[in-house]
């Protein structure tokens, strides 16, 4: 190898090396955007703070999660945020304050380990289970709670 | 000294210890005497003397059997609270941020009306920071936690709402999501008997 050809060489390592060292933990966490439906169907006002109604009650401010990988091992703990009413069929102008609702809850998780799967456990009802595929930077990943 | 601290052994301690005594009294007030904040130190003395109050409707609705305790321990019944009075009772809950002007608002309400009682009820998992919720609001009214089986007999699926219970124990109304003040003023002032304009 020439002497040239051995400085590209060396400096593409040493670049190798620094953006590996740079992207470490950026590189291994992904952020999330979660947005949980809560299909109760409540009558509220469009727009107000709630918690998943009857028999979603676990679904409220302060509740646990667990974010899993596929196997089981837990990545991410914490605690749901409010939740916001959105009209349960925007198609329909009911045209009054309280309408058919469902509430929806934003979960913005950062720096979470990839995995191929996850799976995002609540306190009751059936895990929400993901590929890291379906999320995306541009839309959060819309998970109905079952 | 210290030889006079041997020789009168209780020389100091009665004054130590009526300080401490002393100190705990005045410290330990509160506690002592279950003032906390939406325990039965909060519930309502007899309907005042020249308040009456209309009977209910008579097709109106029992109230379901509501038997609970207060965030102190103490027991509380629903049939207590509305034989001769209506009642307020504000499904709520710690976690809840917008119960909590709901709460209030309907306290106000409340206050604006002699004789009427106002019974906030969070359900169970909220034992302990229910406490702390009572604190924080320190409406002057009771709070009880109650089981899950009181919010499904009230058809309550979501913190917070609100229901009016007729003086005999009869719902008149109830408001899911919270009720404005004006609503529940005029609602009361519906079932406040005109006894002291009777002779004007």
């Amino acid at each position: 190898m020439t002497r040239a050809g051995r400085a590209v060489s060396t400096l593409a390592a040493v670049l190798a090396v620094a953006l590996a060292g740079c992207g470490g933990s950026g590189a291994d966490g992904l952020d999330a955007r979660l947005r949980l439906v809560v299909p109760d169907n409540n009558i509220r006002a469009e727009g107000i703070e709630c918690a998943g109604a009857r028999p979603f009650g676990y679904i409220r401010a302060g509740a646990p999660f667990v974010l899993e990988a596929g196997d089981g091992t837990a990545l991410v703990e914490g605690e749901l945020p409010a939740g916001h009413a959105e009209n349960a069929d925007p198609s329909i102008d009911w045209g009054v304050e309280r309408i058919p609702t469902v509430c929806v809850v934003d979960l913005e998780l950062d720096d979470v380990p990839e995995r191929p799967r996850y799976r995002l456990r609540l306190p009751e009802g059936r895990p929400l289970g993901f590929d890291r595929s379906h999320l995306s930077d541009d839309e959060p990943l819309v998970l109905v709670v079952q | 000294m210290s030889d006079r601290v041997r020789r009168r052994p209780w020389g100091r301690t009665p004054i130590a210890f009526l300080l401490v005594l002393a100190l705990a009294a005045a410290c330990g007030g509160d506690s002592s005497g279950d003032a906390s904040a939406g325990g039965a130190s909060d519930l309502p003395g007899p309907v005042p003397a020249g308040v009456g109050f209309r009977e209910a409707p008579a097709g109106a609705a029992p109230a379901p059997a509501l038997s609970a305790r207060l965030v102190d321990g103490s027991p509380v019944a629903g049939s207590d609270l509305w034989e001769d009075r209506p009642v307020v009772l504000v499904f709520t809950a710690s976690w809840c941020e917008r119960c909590r002007d709901v709460h209030r608002r309907a306290a106000d309400v409340v206050d604006e009306h002699a004789g009427v009682a106002l019974l906030g009820l969070v359900t169970e998992d909220d034992a302990e920071p229910a406490r702390g919720y009572a604190d924080e609001l320190d409406l002057g009214h009771p709070i009880a936690v109650a089981d899950d089986g009181v919010w499904l007999s009230y058809a309550v699926r979501e913190p917070p709402a609100v229901v009016l219970v007729g003086p005999g124990g009869k719902v008149l109304r109830g408001w899911p999501g919270g009720v404005e003040a004006s609503v529940l003023a005029a609602r009361l002032e519906e079932l406040v008997e005109d006894s002291g304009d009777a002779g004007g």
